[in-house]
């Protein structure tokens, strides 16, 4: 439950602004000139914030949309990532999110209509190649969508643009806006998991594994496409059998017609950025694991790595086509 | 016994302005007037977790009374700060316990304190002023101390770490004239079991800091064993603090009883990680 909201004095009376207030009624609301007053201060404590998050619904001046790092992509010569949202509800100890800022706060832009002018700008400039969007890179997609709306609001967007992909990448069950519309084949609703093992122990205030696993298969029956994501690989005694058992399980449930593209990424952290996390959640069996630094970046070992995409690699080859697998390497 | 360790790593400094403020305080968690500090008058309980300093009245005594209380209380960045005292309030009823959750004052910007969460205590703005203000019709909250105390418990601790708590004094129905010592005593003592209840809060925050940022108890034996640089310092610590968590410091000795030096330490402990396959069924 959210008690305390910042709102940005600019956007008070902007009718998105006036949605989400009247679904929080109770909160406390503190007027703000702008986010950064609140959001990733120094001197803020994320693990203790992440307890009890705050809102602070903010306008997004620039850079709505932006190019995502090398090596991150299922198959488009271009990829773009938006957020509308800076941080998530839920509290995995893998997340990039934990070291990215220092505040557990959420921020919400509510001015998704400037997100609409660029993506439109950038399809525009893109029209000769294949081209995908993220949704999801520095939030869940769909976890606050009863609140936000926003991937209602974006895929009305992707509607007008079918050569276009958009994918929503989420550990939420939510399902909606999918399960009330017709299915486009251009949207890919992607769902990152792990064996439900390591999951209960790092992905925190998630919904298990299992009903990740009912919800993907509630929309792949209404037709919509399924990303897989194993993301990050995690490492632990009898991995083998634990992804197998993962991987078989979700390839005997969802028809592989219904499954746009399977990837896998490896665990790694800049090494600024593993330090900060390390100090906030020192006690995280994650990192008793084999994790070393090489190259500023804190990651398994190589041979680790790749063993573990071959073998998930090799076991998905039985079930979807070699051109639906990749290896994701941001 | 397992209580009382818990108990010495916790870190409370309270900063009040007035004496008549504080004495419910002191009482309530045994602290008592200790002669060694004189620039301000300084209470601290026996075993030296609690301490609380008479600021005085205005920012610049509250600033100047926050960093001398920092300094020789030995504070850490497990330490949470309390402020406490009575306010005028525009829209709050006499006698109500508030937590401050926006300060401004005529110099400076705004600043956000963190409010403690899941409680019914109001939660207002506070201004704070350099001369006693009695138009009320401004702000919620109106103080004289408030927002110097945050700016500098803001450089030493955490935003999450510091606490303003007002009692409701005056307002446009109970004229700040009317106050007396034997009214903002018992203002206090009205409000003491919530403010015992906001108190237990901070303990328990300050007690759980100490456990995350706290070196593993190991770490000074090893030191003791070999010679180990600055840099090797903290790369021991956070390969035992990585070890620790699956296994016990016996198991850590174990590994590096035969080393000759620093580094073998270090490599020995490094190759215990690279050969750990975490049992997550385990943990």
């Amino acid at each position: 439950m959210i008690e305390t909201i910042y709102v940005e004095k600019i956007i008070k009376e902007h009718p998105r602004t006036k949605l989400i207030l009247s679904k929080l009624k109770k909160a406390k609301i503190i007027e703000i000139d702008r986010y950064g007053e609140i959001f990733n201060k120094r001197n803020q404590n994320f693990r203790i914030q992440k307890n009890n998050p705050d809102l602070i619904l903010a306008f997004k001046n620039e850079g709505y949309v932006l190019p995502t790092p090398e090596g991150f992509g299922v198959g488009s010569s271009k990829n773009y990532y938006f957020s509308h949202m800076f941080n998530c509800i839920y509290d995995c100890r893998y997340c990039f999110l934990q070291g990215m800022y220092s505040s557990a706060n959420y921020v919400i832009f509510v001015n998704f209509e400037d997100f609409d002018k660029e993506i439109e700008e950038v399809i525009q400039d893109n029209k000769d190649k294949k081209i995908t969007f993220f949704s999801g890179y520095d939030c869940d997609s769909l976890a606050l969508e009863n609140l936000t709306g926003f991937a209602k609001h974006i895929t009305n967007i992707f509607a007008k643009y079918p050569d276009v992909d958009i994918e929503f990448r989420t550990k939420s069950v939510q399902t909606e806006p999918f399960t009330s519309i017709e299915p486009l084949n251009n949207v890919i609703v992607a769902y990152s998991l792990m064996p439900n093992l390591m999951s209960k122990v790092l992905d925190n205030k998630t919904p298990s594994v299992l009903k990740r696993i009912n919800a993907m298969s509630h929309l792949a029956a209404k037709g919509w496409k399924i990303g897989l994501r194993f993301d990050p690989l995690i490492h632990g005694k009898n991995w083998e059998k634990l992804y197998k058992e993962l991987l078989e399980n979700i390839y005997n449930t969802i028809p592989a017609d219904s499954i746009h593209s399977v990837s896998f990424g490896p665990l790694r952290f800049p090494k600024e950025m593993f330090k900060d996390i390390f100090k906030l959640y020192p006690e995280t069996p994650l990192f008793s694991g084999p994790l070393s630094q090489q190259n500023g970046v804190v990651s398994y070992d190589l041979k680790i790595e790749e063993e573990m995409t071959s073998f998930c690699s090799n076991i998905t080859e039985n079930y979807i086509d070699k051109s639906q697998i990749f290896k994701c390497s941001a | 016994m397992n209580q009382k360790i818990l108990n010495s790593n916790m870190s409370i400094r309270w900063v009040v302005a007035l004496k008549v403020e504080a004495e419910i305080i002191l009482d309530e968690y045994n602290m008592n007037f200790d002669p060694e500090f004189t620039l301000f008058q300084v209470f601290r309980n026996f075993e030296k977790t609690r301490w609380l300093i008479l600021s005085g009245v205005g920012r610049h005594n509250s600033a100047a009374a926050t960093t001398y209380l920092y300094m020789i209380s030995k504070a850490s960045r497990s330490t949470c700060w309390i402020n406490l005292g009575i306010a005028g309030s525009g829209k709050g009823h006499y006698g109500d316990l508030c937590l401050v959750n926006k300060i401004s004052n005529n110099d400076s910007s705004n600043t956000y304190p963190a409010t403690m969460p899941k409680v019914t205590f109001h939660k207002m703005n506070l201004f704070t002023s350099d001369v006693p203000l009695t138009d009320y019709t401004l702000h919620e909250l109106i103080d004289m101390e408030g927002s110097a105390f945050y700016d500098i418990t803001n450089k030493l601790s955490g935003r999450e770490f510091i606490c303003l708590m007002k009692v409701i004094s005056d307002g446009p129905n109970n004229d700040i004239e009317d106050l007396n010592k034997f009214k903002i005593r018992e203002l206090i003592n009205l409000n003491i079991a919530n403010i015992k209840t906001i108190v237990s809060y901070y303990e328990k925050l300050s007690m759980d800091q100490y456990q995350i940022i706290q070196q593993p108890k190991i770490l000074s034996e090893i030191l003791s064993q070999w010679h180990f640089s600055v840099s090797q310092k903290h790369q021991l610590e956070n390969l035992i603090k990585r070890i620790n968590t699956l296994s016990k410091d016996e198991e850590i000795i174990k590994l590096i009883k035969d080393c000759k030096n620093s580094r073998s330490v270090i490599t020995n402990l490094e190759a215990k990680i690279l050969n750990t396959k975490v049992d997550w069924s385990l943990v």
